[in-house]
């Protein structure tokens, strides 16, 4: 039977020989098969529908940013650990990771991945991948079934290692002023990274040989309450390196996102009824 | 053996003034750390904090007991309403041998009502920023109380103000005084980095009238005939016309009327009288 509830779809990533079911809040999976009709001089009618590009798939989720895993001796989540293995990669083929939820299966490439910190909430991410498929291998295959948990645990625990904006404190993030003297507090930032990827067709052959991975774009854009208007023509870039942290993680290393190269491209100020004049800037790194 | 707690082993201190003639109190928090958290596949059941905490002060208080006059306390005798504007206060409630702690409390309402036989009574409700409940905290004991004489002791004991009340009863009135707040939170901490007092500040006035010559308006009166009233109320020392508690707010506008009649009672009116304060 096809009818899965919630608590039998997990979504779990597996990277090699390394897997790890995300807290996800929500997941979708789209497959299509592009079609074309053509037409000909001498027939009124289309001489049909045909093939307009390889079946491709994506998959998206969100889910609730964790630090229960450790890559590379960092601690993080898969996502996290990917994102950061891929913009700094110097090897340009990319090799995609495994994607599961409620039985379909893809193995896709990480196109974009985002997550948000804000005061005294659950820090929450998501992440897309889009799947090509590779030579044979569908991009999307399984069918809907739903997988059995482990032994349900009805114990009531604390959600140590969630990442949460009581314990981040984004203190690179803030903004100084020299005159008159202050120092911005935060009140909650939003990161992305959008990466682009290159599949590379044959003929002959459905799906691409091998996939590229081109360029990446990341955005930090921060909350708080200093307007610094000294924005220069060329800014200076700096390398900013966020920690997230969580229950648990007091006075322990939390979450690493290294950002290089960070170049300021916007500062704004909005004012609305019954609040104070908060300010946004934006941050801005290429790879 | 088990034991109770009445009222005699109960009290409530406010930045070191005990605070006399309570009705009622109440103070409670919800954790914000209630929540499970939940995901696809879930498999266990986990909670984490969602939201700032805080918690909540009521307090019923007769105004017979006010703060002993010529001392700089406040503008005002009443305790309570001296922390309308933006200054928390901090306090303890002794039940038994134990003690509730509360700091960075701001009051968010402020109310006083009276009625034909009764006693005036203020109401207020505070939201509580800082610490609530027992921990490490100073020993707030009470420095001082508010003054032990009966002074304001029932309905005879004030003047109100108004045209209306020249020729129709006031049976029944009510203040009541919202002051919002707003906490401003930042990443890495509990509590708020400040907390705005906030603007405009409503006040409500309503009064039961029993009725002989009072006109109600048409429900169409605005704008041509928008109704501004200036209200004074004051709360007399008991036996005396010496004046220990004044409400008085100018162009109130006149917001709503209504107007009842039974069988075994007389016609009445209620209306109610609505402005806006900056700070």
């Amino acid at each position: 039977m096809a009818t899965v509830f919630y608590d039998k779809a997990a979504v779990n990533v597996s990277f090699g020989d390394i897997n790890e079911t995300l807290l996800a809040s929500n997941c979708s999976i789209n497959l299509a098969s592009p079609s074309q009709p053509m037409y000909a001089i001498g027939n009124k009618g289309p001489l049909g529908q045909f093939p307009a590009g390889a079946r491709a798939g994506d998959m998206s989720f969100g889910f609730i940013t964790s630090i229960t895993g450790v890559y590379n001796a960092q601690k993080g989540n898969i996502i996290n650990f990917l994102a950061s293995g891929i913009k700094n990669s110097s090897n340009s083929e990319a090799s995609g990771v495994q994607i599961k939820c409620a039985g379909i299966t893809g193995y896709g490439f990480l196109n974009s991945y985002s997550f948000s910190v804000a005061s005294n909430s659950v820090s929450t991410s998501s992440a897309s991948f889009t799947f090509f498929g590779s030579g044979v291998q569908l991009p999307v295959s399984g069918f809907l079934y739903g997988e059995t948990n482990e032994t349900p645990s009805q114990t009531g625990l604390l959600a140590t290692g969630v990442v949460h904006g009581r314990y981040t404190s984004l203190t690179p993030l803030r903004t100084t002023i020299a005159s008159p003297t202050e120092t911005a507090n935060v009140f909650g930032a939003d990161y992305s990274l959008s990466m682009a990827h290159s599949p590379v067709y044959k003929l002959g052959q459905e799906f691409p040989l091998t996939t590229f991975y081109t360029t990446a774009q990341e955005s930090i854009n921060v909350t708080e309450d200093i307007f610094d208007n000294a924005l220069a023509f060329d800014e200076t870039p700096k390398d900013v390196t966020l920690e997230l942290k969580g229950l648990g993680n007091i006075g322990h290393g939390g979450m690493l996102i290294g950002v290089s190269g960070a170049k300021q491209q916007g500062t704004s100020m909005t004012a609305g009824l019954d609040d104070i004049i908060r300010t946004q800037k934006s941050l801005t790194a290429v790879y | 053996m088990l034991g109770r707690i009445r009222r005699e082993a109960e009290k409530l201190t406010i930045n070191g003034t005990g605070i006399q003639g309570v009705q009622s109190m109440s103070a409670q928090y919800n954790s914000v750390g209630g929540s499970p958290l939940r995901n696809l596949g879930i498999d266990d059941i986990k909670y984490l904090p969602e939201g700032p905490q805080t918690a909540r002060l009521e307090v019923d208080t007769l105004l017979t007991y006010v703060l002993p006059s010529g001392l700089d306390l406040g503008p005002s005798l009443d305790p309570m309403q001296n922390f309308t504007g933006d200054l928390p206060f901090s306090g303890v409630i002794d039940y038994g041998s134990k003690q509730l702690y509360f700091t960075d409390a701001y009051l968010e309402t402020y109310g006083v009502s009276c009625g034909v036989g009764e006693i005036p009574h203020s109401v207020t409700t505070s939201v509580i920023y800082g610490d609530f409940g027992t921990g490490s905290f100073p020993a707030w004991a009470q420095a001082s109380a508010t003054d032990p004489s009966l002074n304001i002791t029932s309905y005879n004991s004030m003047e109100i103000n108004l045209d209306e009340f020249k020729t129709n009863r006031v049976s029944s009135f009510s203040v009541e005084v919202a002051t919002p707040r707003v906490p401003i939170y930042t990443v890495g901490l509990d509590i708020p980095t400040g907390v705005i007092a906030g603007t405009p500040i409503e006040v409500n006035v309503n009064f039961n009238l029993e009725v002989d010559d009072y006109e109600i308006k048409n429900m169409r009166f605005v704008p041509d005939e928008t109704t501004f009233r200036n209200t004074t109320i004051t709360l007399n020392k008991n036996n005396s016309s010496t004046p220990l508690l004044q409400y008085s707010f100018d162009n109130m506008l006149l917001t709503s009327e209504s107007f009842s009649a039974g069988q075994d009672s007389n016609a009445g009116v209620n209306f109610n009288l609505r402005t806006f304060i900056l700070r």
